[in-house]
């Protein structure tokens, strides 16, 4: 067992920052190119990258100041299931675009009927000749108003149990009868997410990933790889502020001079230190090239309820001031150029952190479900055919 | 960089697993009133110094085993999580101060009996207000004539009464010291306390003139190092203890039947459990990060330490608590051993320290100023 990260004279250090050096304004395909966008898959997309190298990675990227490609549903979820259920022709033609950050991904699952039963959706694909005509509305859909590209789960077999009849699809978002509606979050901020309406839009057949009944399998590893990727220390969903921010911050102001506030800080430092620790152990599975597992789902119960924290105490530490909207905690600002790195928005959008991507309550029933073994929630409508239960009104 | 345990540690731990739960019971402070009179501390810790783990920790110059914070931990955490009533910690934090603060002579003398299994120890520090602050006022060293001679009180010393040498932190001229005292002599008297923690022996020292005998190493230099380590010892105990309460409960949460179904189908006992499982899993990464931390010699190792003590032992009384609301109405009887791990939890919480006071140290460290 071994803590120590890697340092400064890592004989792996060298040559990634050599390549900094020499490419000191890279474009996102040059980065692609490079395996610095996705390190731990294997090549040629990866670099097959072990938690050091990973790691080395991100602080050279951080240090020549590089933002890496932001494509977080096809980076951080779905585009791996090319990998593994994709066709040579899907990867080579989605891949590189999604890598280098050119075409961004969206996730097209949840639906306004719900987005915990996921198996319970609506949207159905039925086959027409060498095409799926799609039928169906999504919602709470991030970056779909810029996306090129959507990851939808569609029902291509309403008579089959409700799990065992969807299928994913790699569409066009430009595809005739996609249109894509903008809905304004807490926060006020436009572009967080919006609802999409699928209206007899085409899509060919080859776009299927993986096999038909397929989807169901394919959505859930896609969320947990997300739940793996998401879970590291900064407090919305690894981005932003992290509790050592928070205590820099809270020392720069000299509010750590009240007790019971610095009692609380302390609290969610260690908190925050420990779940720095359990990330690293994920990059570690990770490495070993596990499927990600329900333990992401556990790093992601601990992980979202204590961003909140964090942002909950700077906010508090404000008083009154902090319902100033843009008013910052801080008299140094953090150095990210994110849209989490402002305080301020990062709080007032921390209470979507335990609803997006599976719920806080989903999380707890998978975590005691899958790893403590305990009993299965009831569900009346898992067994009959799902044609059955959308007659019976469900 | 590797956050996994070794095939060795896992073996070790697998070992002390098996070991403890043939040979260590707790079968007789189960019943109802027990104290600790009844919890077998000296044929337990026959058995435990046949395994040789009292030397674990020592050199091999002096007959221990020379082993690191890591190994210690995969055997001390199978004590912490079977309660196993034995003078093993009493005798651990003696080792330890004999090892950082003794000289040579008084560590030939003390610690190849301590490997042996010949020689119990305990440190006695803590005032009657719990406090290990310096310098401390109940307890006194007077240089005479024919020596060094303690008088006063020092409270909290666990395994006091099984102990056959004390290291004594007294007061000399408003300077804090550390002294070798023979626990048998006349002028000790030892009084176990009524400790709800029935599982471990904790007792008030007196001294009335007691013949003592300096250790070498200051306070400056000894308590800092013995202080880390004993808070990460009790973090083991409480991660090792939380782990064993979650399991006990996942199992009872299975079996135990209510409205027809299994009590862990119900979210209110399903997320509990979560969390449970959650707080174990951050206990015990921030257990073995101390234990990386202080076999190495860190930098962070003070941090580590006071971080693992305050989570662990939080985290051991809430899953503790948690467990005897899940067990219902049997949990909260004498005879089911819930009310054991929760008065562990509850004793390693407040021994050395609350967890205020840690996380009050770790905000110290980490924006830079003292420590
Ligand atoms: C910021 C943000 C971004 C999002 N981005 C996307 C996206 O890009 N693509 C996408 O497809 N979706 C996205 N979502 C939707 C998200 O996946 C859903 O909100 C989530 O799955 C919950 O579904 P719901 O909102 O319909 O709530 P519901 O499923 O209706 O749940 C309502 C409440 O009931 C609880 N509940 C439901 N079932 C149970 C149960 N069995 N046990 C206990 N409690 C239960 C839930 O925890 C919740 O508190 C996003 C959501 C947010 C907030």
């Amino acid at each position: 067992m071994d803590f120590e990260l890697p340092g400064e004279d890592h004989p792996k250090r060298q040559a990634v920052r050599s390549w900094f050096e020499a490419n000191p304004h890279p474009s996102g395909a040059d980065l692609a190119r490079a395996g610095y966008v996705v390190p731990h898959w294997p090549r040629p997309w990866g670099l097959a990258a072990d938690p050091e190298l990973q790691l080395i990675i991100d602080e050279e990227m951080k240090r020549a100041g590089v933002t890496a490609p932001r494509n977080p549903v096809a980076i951080n979820n779905c585009a791996q299931s090319l990998l593994t259920h994709g066709s040579e022709a899907q990867r080579q033609k989605f891949l590189p675009s999604a890598l280098s950050g050119e075409s961004v991904w969206c996730m097209l699952f949840s639906e306004p009927s719900g987005g915990s039963d996921l198996g319970a959706l609506r949207t159905t694909a039925r086959r027409e000749g060498d095409h799926y005509v799609v039928k169906g509305h999504k919602i709470w859909t991030s970056l779909a108003h810029e996306a090129k590209v959507g990851v939808l789960v569609a029902r291509t077999q309403p008579d089959l149990p409700k799990h065992q009849g969807l299928s994913q699809f790699l569409v066009d978002m430009d595809s005739p009868g996609v249109s894509v509606r903008p809905i304004i979050d807490m926060s006020g901020h436009e572009n967080e997410y919006n609802e999409v309406f699928l209206d007899e839009v085409r899509v060919p057949a080859d776009r299927l990933l993986g096999k038909e009944g397929e989807g169901w399998a394919l959505s859930m590893i896609q969320l947990q790889t997300e739940r793996v990727a998401l879970s590291k220390p900064g407090a919305i969903w690894g981005s932003g502020p992290s509790a050592r921010d928070l205590v820099e911050g809270l020392a720069e102001t000299g509010a750590l001079a009240d007790a019971a506030l610095r009692d609380e800080a302390a609290e969610i430092y260690v908190e925050g230190e420990i779940l720095r620790l359990l990330a690293y152990r994920a990059l570690s599975d990770r490495m070993n090239a596990r499927t990600p597992g329900p333990e992401g789902a556990i790093r992601k119960m601990l992980a979202a309820p204590h961003g909140q924290r964090v942002l909950d105490l700077a906010k508090r530490a404000q008083g009154a001031r902090g319902l100033i909207a843009g008013e910052q905690p801080f008299p140094t600002q953090l150095s990210g150029d994110g849209p989490f790195d402002d305080w301020d928005y990062a709080f007032w959008f921390s209470p979507a952190v335990t609803l997006g991507v599976g719920t806080q309550e989903i999380l707890k029933n998978v975590v005691a479900e899958r790893v403590l073994g305990m009993p299965r929630e009831l569900d009346p409508t898992a067994r009959e055919p799902w044609s059955e239960t959308r007659r019976k009104g469900g | 960089m590797n956050f996994a345990l070794s095939d060795d540690h896992q073996v070790l731990q697998q070992s002390a697993r098996t070991f403890v739960e043939k040979e260590i019971s707790l079968g007789r402070v189960l019943v109802p009133g027990a104290t600790v009179a009844d919890a077998d501390y000296a044929g337990n810790w026959a058995k435990i110094a046949a395994m040789g783990w009292p030397g674990l920790v020592i050199e091999e110059a002096h007959g221990g085993s020379g082993l690191s914070c890591i190994d210690l931990a995969m055997v001390l955490g199978e004590m912490g999580r079977s309660l196993a009533p034995s003078p093993f910690l009493g005798t651990l934090f003696g080792t330890w101060a004999i090892q950082k603060g003794g000289s040579a002579a008084q560590q030939a003398r003390v610690l190849p009996d301590v490997a042996a299994g010949k020689a119990r120890l305990a440190l006695a520090i803590a005032e009657s207000n719990g406090t290990t602050d310096a310098p401390g006022r109940e307890a006194v060293a007077v240089r005479s004539a024919g020596g060094w001679r303690l008088t006063g009180v020092k409270s909290f010393v666990i395994d006091a009464a099984s102990a056959d040498w004390l290291v004594v932190a007294a007061q000399d001229g408003g300077q804090r010291a550390f002294y070798l005292v023979d626990a048998r002599q006349d002028a000790v008297r030892v009084d176990a306390l009524p400790w709800r923690d029935v599982t471990r022996e904790v007792c008030d020292v007196r001294f009335k003139d007691a013949v003592a005998e300096p250790l070498t190493a200051d306070d400056a230099t000894l308590w800092p190092w013995l202080r880390d380590r004993i808070l990460f010892a009790l973090a083991v105990e409480s991660a090792a203890g939380t782990q064993r309460v979650l399991e006990m409960t996942t199992d009872y949460a299975k079996e135990r039947t209510a409205f027809g179904r299994p009590i862990g189908a119900y979210q209110a006992i399903k997320h509990g459990l979560a969390d449970m499982l959650g707080l174990s899993e951050c206990a015990n990464t921030a257990m073995l990060y101390a234990a990386w931390a202080l076999s190495e010699d860190n930098a962070r190792g003070p941090v580590a330490a006071a971080m693992a003590k305050a989570y662990c032992c939080d985290a051991y009384v809430s899953a503790a608590h948690r467990s005897i609301q899940i067990f219902g109405a049997i949990g909260f009887t004498w005879e089911m051993k819930n009310h054991l791990y929760y008065k562990r939890a509850r004793a390693n919480a407040e021994l050395f320290g609350g967890a205020r006071v840690h996380r009050a140290r770790v905000i110290d460290m980490v924006t830079k100023k003292a420590a």
